[in-house]
């Protein structure tokens, strides 16, 4: 469609499309924009592929007289010590003079203008009010967008999800998104997030790509100032052990019998513009004689391991598979075994080797075994959301969702929020008795127990059975911190070393599950009560900084 | 690229180790919030244009820019106008969207974090990232054997914990 011939200025109806006659779907055109924290997707929903801009301004130490928007990173010559620019924190935008002049770039003519076309825009699961609110300055007063919509992504992906696979209203579908902030894992019931199955880790590509600077910064050489090219050492070299235990034995082997060691090639900026992996492990070309190598060993997959355990970095959270079987076991009953069946796993941390295959043993592991298991990566988890844009467009009620630039100036934003929040969100299931959500729990403990922590099967040892009550104790002690309304009760269990395992477990999930381990609350130091219990409670030294 | 190899000394200092600090649990767990922070931050080096702030030759975003559209220019408003307007750090927006939950009684942020997992944590060693069967006494951090104990004694032990 040529986009000169769509300009009628202060239109009501947003674009003029030709009136539907006897079609049964409404092929509304407009502008599409996922708007990641790492990267916005944006295209104008005609075209087969989205433009991927990242979502960032970047300042080059080479180049000092200019700042690179997006992809004009590719006119920077040296790419070392890039300093960056992030319009998000923690996935919500909080800087609106690192956004604004990115969307200028974005919808200016060089990527894709929004003309008089309507535009649909993605914003994360509980998109803060006044973030909301200057979403709506930007678009209706500056931009003067026709009309809007905006939704999160995980949607988008759910209707594209059902509609490719002909699916009904009906079934029920869980949407894993895993990306550069977090990983939200969000169930579709009768086509509505069901709100209180939803969960979000903390985890996702930018926690890992930080994970992986600093150790190398530990291990080898100071990287702390190369976010841009470990990115790319951690996309190109990273993947997701099957088995752990294994995986790092054959690391531990030297020579030829470790087939996991990688020897990269870092990027020097002037003969070498991007890393790549050497080969042949021994053989360095002429041009690589002076170039700096990489090596890596158990790097390349303890990193993703985060996904998957986050307590290896002394989180206090459970991992994504584990998340999404509790995900499932907290909707109601008789949705449980439709949604282990759609399972749609999507986001930029899909593409690490072995991802898929991961998940699906984990999910298929933890999962009751009778039930069936499908899990749906799609060929390019990172659009995979720009492209339910397209589906979106294709519901025939769609049109009457998009709120003008009209209503806006009429209801203000307050209203037109709620019109965008409560779409596709089903808030009556909240209020629910939350007894059986406790069984639920109880159930999903006793499917943990004797599960193992190394991805495949795996014998429990007497050891390692001890040291799953003494995490268990450990959980109801730090649950402590938050309130000593039970020491007592708590110091009972620990006296009695013999008691019935079931009896501690319910406890201490109750305990969670009151507190619902919040990492804001545990900011404020807290005296802890009993010290002597907590010896090992951080393990893991991330390292420090030195 | 400026890239030095870190240096890794391996003396011994298993006999001071009885003579080491041990952090306390408070000391632990603020360190393992920095460690936490620091995975999320943006940068880990200073802006390399801050000595440009000063003078005119800062570079403007618009300097990148064309036209944007061929809209009149009249509601164009600058970043730093919104900025400006909208200027709240995330812990305000959790804290509002906290008590707008409260009061709607509706789901919040802080609602779906993640629970703790039930499954015991695994080990790994913190100087080569094998497992680790190991803890350092003073600070808790986990090591797999007498040399990467060494390292870990040499460079971060105790570091951080000033
Ligand atoms: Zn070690
Ligand atoms: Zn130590």
């Amino acid at each position: 469609m040529d986009r000169s011939k769509v300009k009628r200025r202060g239109s009501s109806i947003g674009p003029n499309q030709p009136e539907p006659k006897l079609q049964k779907e409404i092929n509304i055109n407009a502008v599409v924009v996922d708007n990641g924290a790492y990267s916005i997707k944006v295209g104008l929903s005609t075209e087969a592929h989205p433009t991927l801009v990242p979502n960032c301004i970047m300042k080059a130490k080479a180049e000092r007289k200019r700042l690179f928007i997006g992809d004009q990173i590719n006119e920077c010559r040296d790419c070392s010590g890039l300093y960056f620019l992030l319009p998000c924190e923690r996935g919500y935008i909080t800087k609106w003079d690192v956004q604004k002049p990115i969307w200028d770039y974005i919808f200016s003519k060089k990527v894709c203008p929004i003309d008089e076309y309507p535009v649909v825009i993605t914003q994360p699961l509980f998109n803060f009010n006044s973030i909301q609110d200057c979403m709506d300055e930007i678009f209706f007063e500056e931009y003067e967008v026709s009309s809007m919509f905006r939704l999160n992504p995980t949607d988008l992906a759910y209707l594209k999800y059902a509609r490719d696979h002909n699916l009904p209203k009906t079934t029920p579908c869980i949407i894993i998104d895993t990306g550069f902030s977090f990983t939200h894992i969000i169930p579709y019931i009768n086509g509505n997030k069901y709100l209180n199955a939803i969960r979000r880790l903390n985890v996702g590509g930018k926690l890992l790509t930080n994970h992986l600077k600093d150790i190398i910064s530990y291990r080898q050489y100071n990287v702390m100032e190369e976010t841009y090219v470990i990115n790319q050492v951690k996309e190109d070299t990273c993947y997701v052990a099957q088995d752990v235990k294994k995986e790092l034995t054959i690391a531990a082997k030297s020579g030829i019998e470790n087939n996991i060691v990688r020897n990269y090639v870092l990027p020097d900026f002037n003969n070498i513009r991007r890393g790549y992996i050497l080969e042949n492990n021994s053989d360095t070309k002429e041009n690589e004689e002076n170039c700096q190598i990489l090596r890596l060993n158990n790097e390349r997959f303890v990193v993703p391991e985060i996904l998957f355990h986050p307590s290896d970095i002394g989180m206090k959270s459970m991992g994504i598979a584990e998340a999404v079987v509790k995900s499932i076991l907290c909707c109601p009953k008789q949705y449980q075994e439709d949604l282990s069946k759609n399972i749609v796993v999507i986001g930029g941390n899909c593409n690490f080797k072995g991802f898929k295959e991961r998940m699906m043993a984990e999910l298929r592991s933890l999962l009751p075994h009778l039930w069936d298991v499908k899990l749906y990566q799609p060929e390019d988890p990172i659009t995979y959301s720009w492209d339910g844009g397209k589906s979106l467009l294709k519901m025939t009620d769609f049109k009457s969702c998009l709120v003008t630039k009209e209503e806006y100036e009429e209801l203000g934003s307050m209203i037109i929020q709620q019109r965008f929040n409560s779409w596709m969100t089903d808030n009556s299931l909240v209020e629910e008795e939350s007894q059986e959500k406790n069984q639920e729990n109880y159930r999903y403990l006793d499917w943990l127990k004797g599960k193992t922590v190394f991805g495949k099967e795996d014998p429990i040892d007497v050891k390692d059975e001890c040291e799953q009550e003494d995490s268990l104790l450990k959980a109801q002690t730090n649950s402590q911190d938050t309130g000593s309304h039970n020491l007592a009760e708590n110091v009972d269990n620990v006296q009695q070393p013999a008691a019935d395992l079931e009896l501690k477990t319910k406890a201490s999930l109750k305990n969670i599950e009151n507190t619902i381990v919040k990492e804001f609350d545990q900011e404020k130091d807290q005296p802890s009560s009993n010290f002597s219990m907590q010896t090992e409670l951080f393990p893991f030294g991330t390292g420090s900084y030195l | 690229m400026t890239i030095s190899k870190s240096t890794l000394r391996g003396s011994n200092r298993i006999k001071e180790n009885d003579k080491r600090r041990i952090v306390d649990e408070t000391s632990r767990k603020r360190r393992h919030r920095k460690v936490m922070e620091l995975l999320e931050s943006d940068n880990y080096h200073d802006d390399p244009h801050a000595d440009l702030v000063m003078s005119k030759k800062v570079p403007k975003f618009e300097d990148n820019l064309e036209q944007r559209t061929s809209r009149t220019k009249k509601k164009e408003r600058t970043a730093e106008y919104y900025q400006i307007k909208y200027r709240k750090n995330f812990q305000q927006l959790v804290d509002e969207d906290r008590a707008e939950a409260e009061a709607n009684r509706r789901v919040s942020y802080m609602d779906i974090q993640c629970e703790e997992s039930p499954m015991p944590p695994r080990h790994f060693c913190a100087v080569c990232g094998f497992l680790a069967k190991y803890n350092c006494l003073s600070c808790g951090t986990r090591y797999c054997c007498i040399r990467c104990m060494d390292t870990h004694m040499d460079t971060r032990c105790l570091k951080w914990a000033a």
